[in-house]
């Protein structure tokens, strides 16, 4: 079965994504864009709390870090939005991997907490323009759009595609990890990280691993946010993002066809059904609630390896503790 | 040194109506070890029920037997949508995976918070001023009545929720069922019953934090809930989860280091340095200052 989605699925997912912008009008362009980018954020955060099972509720920390790099850089730097990109990697994986480092012993809700914490505390920080670059409570705006050469009347498609390109790259990453020994450390540490110690594998360094892959792939999310609203500003990266992040996780299954069926719901049929707008939060708590209630695992449980149902323990909690 | 008593009393006043929410938390984690995330919103819900109750049931005129009557009726009305909150959201997830209750929880605390922006609108309400302005001045420090009455009411609250658990037969069936449920259910406790004692019991403490929240700070939000709630759960986790004493004290440390970050540094950054102080604490003391040290059960 899941074979089946690999093979067939994905490609054609890919085809029908790379073959949208043809029959899109620019408003429902940039929803297709912001699509694929929450679903980069959502995957990244299925590696943290999905794959190695820790409570991580600051997501978008990460996701606005890469972005403020983007923008500090474009801004106030002059870089291309381009070469930004290494960068927006590489400095939310180090937040990651320092920030997860002295909390990483903490278990289950008090790591959910911290994280909260840490998100909050970003916030703030841009908020109160920290170094006189972030651009305040407005952000920063008026950055230079992405030129890529050659696309002559699909210029205005160029985020998207970069988008939808990262995305590639991120299932490409996330394929790799799942049959990788990082992977299946990964996949240990969450179902029993004390078993996973005694049978030799550092759950510190995993754990720590995690986090720093995590983030990068978020912060990549972030410089194609910057991107596609040439701005950045706050709000978007604040903690209900965060606890948006955590829900698709946990309510889609944390397997990437879950995860794209949540990003969709929460995102994409706010706006279809716009005269609902108020009642969005008020329909999705139900939503939560009643997924929960009638799925404990999720729309679409992720599976692991090629163990066969039959020997899987009836109601476990799949590492869930 | 004005200054510092001040804030001192500012700080005692915010830090009882944070212990008195932080009280509903630390309850429910402590028999269940879920993160009740609507709380806080049933924190909010309570200073727009005493508002409606107020002004569109009870006339609108401050006496004493009206205030007594707005405190009571958003109490019941509290503690009934927390009860709610617990047959629909958390009692069918009792045995899920821990997650798929946080969710839930997460779920519940939507649908509370958006109702009440369908009820009363997402624009900011003024909370009625159910207690006259008075205002001593002693040694230079301004004192109000309001001030007076929330400390004294919510430690007498916190005193008389203290000797519930310690000395009656009810508050030892909910240290038991927080000690081991399997255990407690063995020894004839109704583990169910004590739950919804909890969650009653905690509602009401919020329904007048949150009644507290709207006569002292009078400007009322429906998405207050997540900002109060919060600091009420960073004082929870403060003082050690699932402990009341430390709910109390967590309490009352952080609406202190509150005070004293807005009184000496500047209010712009009091929520990143009281996440700082969460953070430190939390890497010293792993179970909060009066939490227990638990080992690694296998």
């Amino acid at each position: 079965m899941m074979k089946k989605i690999q093979v067939i699925g994905y490609p054609l997912f890919f085809v029908v994504m790379a073959l949208l912008p043809a029959v899109l009008d620019s408003r429902w362009l940039v929803v297709a864009t912001t699509f694929v980018i929450f679903t980069i954020v959502a995957l990244s955060q299925d590696v943290i709390l999905g794959k190695a099972g820790m409570f991580n509720m600051g997501q978008a920390l990460f996701f606005g870090l890469g972005a403020y790099t983007t923008a500090i850089l474009n801004s106030v730097y002059g870089w291309p939005m381009l070469a930004t990109l290494p960068v927006a990697i590489i400095i939310p994986a180090l937040f990651g991997i320092v920030l997860a480092g002295p909390i990483i012993h903490l278990r289950g809700d008090y790591l959910l907490v911290v994280t909260i914490g840490f998100n909050i505390v970003f916030i703030q920080a841009v908020q109160n323009n920290l170094g006189g670059v972030t651009g305040g409570p407005n952000g920063i705006f008026g950055l230079e759009m992405l030129q890529i050469p050659g696309m002559g009347a699909f210029q205005e498609a160029a985020p998207y595609y970069a988008a939808l390109f990262v995305l590639l790259l991120t299932l490409f990453i996330i394929r790799n990890l799942e049959s990788s020994k990082a992977g299946r450390a990964l996949h240990y540490l969450r179902e029993d990280d004390l078993a996973a110690g005694s049978i030799g594998i550092n759950t510190r360094v995993y754990k720590i691993f995690a986090f720093g892959v995590g983030a990068g792939i978020a912060g990549m999310a972030g410089t194609v946010f910057a991107n596609q609203y040439s701005a950045v500003s706050p709000e978007a990266f604040n903690f209900l993002q965060s606890v948006l992040f955590f829900s698709i996780v946990i309510v889609g299954g944390s397997s990437v066809p879950g995860i794209l069926l949540g990003v969709f719901v929460m995102f994409v049929l706010p706006e279809i059904f716009r005269e609902f707008a108020t009642w969005r939060y008020f329909i999705f708590g139900f939503a939560m609630i009643f997924t929960m209630i009638l799925r404990p695992r999720g729309l679409w449980p992720a599976k692991f390896g090629r163990i066969p149902k039959a020997f899987l323990e009836k109601g476990g909690n799949h590492g869930q503790q | 040194m004005d200054t510092f008593l001040q804030q001192l009393v500012n700080g005692l006043t915010i830090g009882s109506m944070f212990a008195l929410i932080a009280l509903g938390y630390t309850m429910v984690y402590g028999v269940m070890k879920l993160i009740n995330f609507a709380h806080g919103d049933l924190v909010a819900g309570s200073a727009f029920v005493g508002l409606f109750v107020f002004s569109q049931l009870l006339g609108g005129e401050v006496s004493l037997p009206v205030v007594i009557g707005v405190f009571l009726l958003t109490i019941v009305a509290i503690s009934l949508l927390g009860f709610t909150v617990e047959r629909l959201a958390y009692r069918p997830l009792r045995t899920a995976p821990r997650l798929s209750a946080v969710v839930s929880a997460l779920g519940a605390s939507m649908v509370i918070q958006n109702g009440i922006m369908l009820l009363w609108g997402p624009q900011m309400q003024i909370f009625p001023e159910l207690i006259p302005s008075v205002i001593w001045e002693v040694g230079g420090v301004v004192i109000s009545l309001m001030q007076v009455l929330i400390m004294a009411l919510s430690t007498l609250l916190m005193v008389g929720l203290y000797f519930f658990v310690e000395k009656t037969k009810i508050g030892t069936a909910i240290r038991a069922s927080a000690i081991d449920q399997d255990a407690a259910r063995l020894m004839g406790i109704n583990v169910n019953n004590i739950i919804v004692t909890i969650f009653l019991i905690g509602s009401s403490l919020g329904a007048v934090g949150g009644l507290f929240i709207g006569l002292y700070y009078r400007g009322i939000t429906f998405n207050m809930g997540w900002q109060y709630g919060l600091y009420a759960f960073v004082a929870a986790i403060i003082g050690g989860i699932g402990n009341i004493p430390g709910a109390m004290l967590g309490g009352l440390l952080l609406g202190l280091f509150k005070a004293f970050i807005a009184g000496y540094v500047s209010s712009t950054w009091a929520d990143a340095f009281t996440f700082i102080l969460l953070i430190v604490i939390l890497i010293v003391r792993p179970t909060g200052i009066l939490g227990e040290r638990v080992a690694e059960k296998v």
